[in-house]
């Protein structure tokens, strides 16, 4: 098996697990600070911001990605006449908006289990509302979301193969093209060696990060 | 003249009335305790004057200068409110330390906060030395409440009366003009609340203002200079320890001060 064709079989499916790493890491990097938004959006005083981003969420959180990703790549030429040429384009889009709504949903809970008196605390030191934010209640946020936000990103891993459905070529659909040009199933079923090397190794970056907050309880 | 001075005090959540005009003055210096049953207000009161509730009505003055005026609105906005939030400390009941401070940072980030502030202000970089200073005097004041040893350590790994202590610290390191307790050894271990009203005790030796609601009646009458007994949202009897523990006036007073006693 570990013949020449086995190593171009590697090198094709590493071209379509690039495309994966890049669609991963542009999604996360937008949708963590973008949920923050979403989230300061679903916790405001102003109701009709709070009505609207909650609104949007149940929207995001309520349909599949897949379908979301069709509609941003098909709708603005069907509604507009302005197709999408670019296809990764539209599919980080829809990724970026899907997780954000995700991530905002678990900031919120972060958020709200902070005690009053933590905030109250900084109130009477004098500190400003974006003091108290930044200096004191972050971090313990952060340490409290770990958990759950590992679960996202590690699905976001696997989620970014629903980018083949606008044709788009990551590491499965990569994967398909060579069962079809070849007629061999075993690289397919090979992929999720990619899957399972990459989330181990996020798996590991989760629980040094865990272990750096370790130093503190609250 | 005295220092603080409050006048027809209110404050209402919705249809419930829980403070119904307090007036009450405090000397330089003075300790004043403030006791009564559980929904007497006394809290509501404390936290007012520190603005984490809003009043309805009346007037906070303090040193010839007014703080707060229900009718007038400009006392009321955000900034104004932060900045006066700072003639108060508070220590909480519950002790509220940063968790992930050590006793050391949880003293000194206020005062070094405020530095960046002026900093930013005066469009300089916060100064290395103000901030050298902060550090200094935050272990001063560690010392002072018994805590040096504990400079570095994080909350978690102290006791609570340890704990308390180092929010007293913090709550000192800002130079209040006066120094509010809620309830500080409610939360306490009994054998843990000596070492706090100890270091309050200290504190009343070199004449820092305080406002101590408390539940601890043996502290009421010993240290303080002044006691109000609140009932219902009300001042019911005010006066020193002396007049309003052994010689109450109200009835009320009377019925607490006894069912405190036998306790």
């Amino acid at each position: 098996m570990f013949d020449g064709a086995f190593w171009s079989i590697n090198l094709e499916l590493l071209r379509g697990f690039a495309n994966t790493c890049l669609l991963f890491v542009v999604t996360l990097v937008a949708s963590l600070p973008l949920g923050l938004v979403v989230c300061f959006g679903s916790m405001s005083k102003l109701t009709p911001l709070r009505v609207l981003t909650r609104l949007f969420i149940w929207v995001i959180r309520g349909t599949p990605l897949m379908l979301q990703v069709m509609i941003v790549f098909y709708l603005p030429g069907l509604a507009f006449g302005m197709p999408i040429e670019n296809r990764m384009g539209a599919v980080m889009i829809a990724f970026i908006i899907n997780y954000a709504a995700y991530f905002s949903e678990i900031y919120r809970g972060g958020i709200e289990s902070i005690p009053k008196g933590q905030y109250e605390a900084g109130q009477v030191l004098g500190m400003t509302d974006s003091q108290i934010f930044f200096k004191i209640v972050l971090l313990q946020v952060v340490k409290r979301i770990l958990a759950p936000l590992s679960n996202e990103v590690i699905t976001l891993v696997k989620d970014t193969s629903l980018a083949r459905v606008i044709a788009v070529g990551e590491l499965i659909r990569a994967a398909q093209d060579i069962v079809a040009q070849q007629a061999i199933i075993w690289p397919l079923f090979y992929t999720g060696v990619f899957y399972l090397v990459f989330n181990g190794l996020l798996t590991l970056a989760f629980g040094a990060m865990e272990k750096k907050l370790n130093y503190f309880r609250g | 003249m005295a220092m603080l001075q409050v006048s027809g005090l209110t404050k209402k959540y919705g249809a419930l009335d829980v403070l119904k005009g307090i007036d009450f003055t405090l000397d330089k210096g003075q300790v004043l305790s403030i006791i009564g049953s559980s929904g007497s207000g006394k809290t509501t009161l404390l936290r007012c004057l520190n603005f984490l509730e809003k009043p309805n009505g009346g007037k906070i003055t303090l040193n010839d200068g007014i703080l707060f005026d229900a009718t007038d609105a400009k006392t009321a906005t955000s900034d104004e409110i932060r900045q006066k939030r700072l003639h108060f400390g508070l220590v909480f009941q519950s002790f509220n330390l940063f968790p992930q401070y050590t006793v050391l940072e949880n003293v000194t980030l206020a005062m070094d906060l405020q530095e960046k502030d002026r900093a930013k202000q005066q469009k300089r970089k916060p100064s290395k030395e103000a901030i050298q200073n902060n550090r200094k005097k935050a272990r001063q004041i560690l010392k002072d409440v018994g805590l040096e040893q504990k400079a570095d350590s994080y909350p978690f790994q102290l006791s609570g009366g340890q704990q308390q202590r180092v929010a007293i610290a913090r709550a000192l390191a800002l130079e209040p003009d006066i120094l509010c307790f809620d309830e500080p050894t409610s939360a306490l271990d009994p054998e843990l609340t000596g070492e706090v009203l100890r270091v309050m005790k200290e504190l009343r030796e070199r004449h820092t203002t305080m406002i101590v609601v408390t539940h601890e009646m043996d502290f009421a009458y010993n240290v303080s200079d002044k006691v109000i007994f609140m009932a219902n949202g009300k001042i019911e009897e005010e006066g020193t320890p002396q007049q309003v523990f052994d010689t109450p006036k109200s009835e009320l007073t009377k019925a607490f001060v006894n069912k405190s006693k036998n306790l």
